[in-house]
């Protein structure tokens, strides 16, 4: 073999490898979409009636407006996770720039420590937390469901805009101290605005983690309030399974999350991604 | 000047206390203050009547009930063989596929869309994708395999208690294997390139560079991994509650899920959180290695002795 020919074969053999990961990938989720485009009749045929007349959206008007529970529980879903990312974004932004800038004793220490709470179960907060707003008559409400979800997204939150902000050059707030700005001035109208893309970045993950979560909602939820992720499971838990509708449904509330996920994908990989290695 | 900037410092402290406290305070509410709470209740027998909560002390039964539990046993060891065997999966193709895509011609752009996807897919949505894929009756998982040869009559996938597991593993390990792959693949991108170059003109083959410059380049990302994925498999809870919800025969219960089980459905409130306090201690483990991983000053050390 000469060299270029084994070089062209390592090529190829780099290109096929990836090519079964794209499929296994990919397959899945492509399976659900056309499953969710398919009536029962042809999914319950062995092997499924793929004929072109059978597509439609017939599933999603079901699932949108004859059945429709699933408009309420995506609107439920939507306040809940802007409601968490709001809140992160206030509490995390001011406590990261404490942490990055103003030598608040021992940050770094305070920082670990916390980041280590991210990795308790959460089943270990959701029964305490349970009583507790069970007693404020709590369960049942947005906020209830966004302060829970607080224990998990507002350390990230933090972490990700510590490291925006340590990247800022200081010369930038030593002006504005010496033009007589404050330090909290500095930090609201010089800090923040240069800011942005960490701060939709954070956001954006603080929105997605809260809008997918399943545990603490069944626990913390009972008839005013439903998520998408607990509208989807209820399809599940049928006795008859209407395949096409649950997958349906599974798309639909995936859509907003992965559109996000896909716009925001360099930020996500810088912050979190590359975040989560360097420490 | 020295007592200017001294205040000048002191006031941005007071300022940066007054700016972590609002956080502080509410992660003391949702975090400290809860874990603190099912630590103690871990020593009681505790149950919801009628609106409220009533529980009497009773040292550590709750703990010694856990050793004579058979589900318990069940549960333990679902969950230490799932974490272990998907560790070891995930880790595995993960860095095969990243090692790929960092190959100058496995590099493209849209391979961060396809990664991106399946991690960002609510957990339950992915869990009923796979409910359908396993369908023992009209599953595109027996369609195929049927197909190809591969079985000759139709498996209930769900139906037997440790192939049950094991399908729930390569259902998770399906969502999980894009964020580590991208974790990795930032590794390797910090692997000098310069290392390479060397290794090449002293005549390392592939594997000798692989196993010289590439894995001890990695250390650090692949510990991170290892630590990062047995978390969330040892709280994997979404699938078992779409996909079994437990069964057959509690050949799926894991830790977090019989934790919740014990609490919720049978209202034994204090034994929920005794078994939901042994996850912690097994996970807080694991938090503490994370953490001293990253330590910078335990980094600057260990480059040092390098």
């Amino acid at each position: 073999m000469t060299p270029r020919l084994r070089r062209r074969l390592s090529t190829w053999g780099v290109r096929f490898a990836l090519l079964v990961f794209l499929v296994l990938m990919l397959g899945p989720i492509a399976w659900g979409v056309v499953t969710s485009l398919l009536p029962t009749s042809a999914l319950t045929q062995t092997p499924p009636d793929l004929s072109l007349s059978n597509f439609s959206l017939d599933n999603y008007a079901d699932v949108l407006v004859t059945r429709g529970n699933l408009p309420d529980a995506l609107f439920d879903s939507a306040v809940v996770a802007t409601l968490t990312a709001s809140l992160s974004l206030v509490l995390g932004s001011a406590a990261a720039y404490a942490l990055a800038r103003l030598r608040v004793p021992g940050s770094n220490k305070i920082l670990l420590a916390v980041l280590a709470t991210q990795m308790f179960p959460g089943i270990v907060i959701a029964i305490p937390l349970f009583i507790v707003f069970s007693q404020l008559r709590l369960v049942d409400t947005y906020l209830a469901l966004s302060m829970t979800y607080l224990s998990f997204t507002l350390v990230v939150v933090i972490w990700i805009l510590k490291g925006f902000f340590e990247s800022i050059p200081p010369q930038l707030e030593r002006a504005a101290a010496v033009d007589g700005a404050s330090t909290f001035q500095t930090f609201r109208l010089v800090v923040l605005p240069i800011s942005l893309p960490a701060l939709f970045a954070a956001g954006v993950f603080a929105f997605i983690e809260a809008w997918n979560e399943f545990f603490f909602a069944i626990i913390l939820t009972r008839v005013d309030i439903k998520t998408a992720p607990i509208a989807i499971a209820e399809f599940s838990g049928q006795y008859q399974t209407l395949y096409g509708e649950m997958l349906a449904a599974a798309v639909l509330a995936s859509i907003p999350v992965v559109l996000l996920a896909i716009i925001f994908r360099r930020f996500i990989v810088k912050g979190f991604v590359e975040g989560a290695v360097k420490g | 000047m020295r007592l200017i900037s001294s205040s000048f410092e002191g006031r941005r402290r007071r300022t940066g206390l007054v700016l972590v406290a609002p956080a502080l305070l509410v992660l003391l509410g949702v975090l400290a203050y809860p874990i603190a709470a099912s630590l103690l209740l871990g020593f009681q027998d505790a149950t919801i009547a009628g609106g409220g909560v009533t529980s009497e002390w009773v040292g550590l039964a709750n703990y010694e009930r856990m050793l004579g539990d058979p589900t318990f046993g069940i549960a333990l060891r679902n969950s230490l063989y799932f974490t272990f065997v998907e560790v070891i999966a995930v880790i595995v193709i993960s860095l095969a596929v990243a090692l790929l895509l960092n190959q100058p011609s496995g590099r493209n752009g849209f391979f961060l869309v396809v990664l991106l996807v399946p991690w960002a897919l609510a957990p339950v949505a992915n869990a009923v994708l796979w409910k359908w894929i396993y369908n023992a009756n009209y599953g595109i998982l027996n369609t195929i395999l049927l197909q190809l040869g591969v079985i000759d009559q139709k498996v209930i996938w769900l139906g037997d208690p440790f192939l049950a597991l094991n399908m729930m593993l390569v259902a998770d390990a399906w969502k999980a294997i894009p964020f580590i792959t991208l974790l990795l693949l930032a590794g390797l991108q910090n692997v000098p390139s310069f290392l390479y170059r060397a290794a090449r003109v002293d005549g390392a083959g592939a594997w000798a560079r692989f196993r010289h410059v590439t894995l001890p380049g990695l250390r650090i990302p692949i510990l991170v991994a290892i630590v990062l994925q047995s978390i969330w498999a040892l709280k994997v809870f979404d699938l078992v509650f779409v996909l079994t919800k437990g069964g057959p025969m509690d050949g799926t219960v894991v830790l977090n899920f019989l934790a919740w089980r014990v609490t919720f459905n049978f209202l034994d409130l204090g034994y929920g959180a005794a078994i939901a306090n042994v996850l912690f201690v097994i996970m807080f483990v694991l938090a503490l290695i994370y953490v001293r991983t990253l330590d910078p000053e335990r980094r600057r050390k260990r480059a040092g002795n390098a």
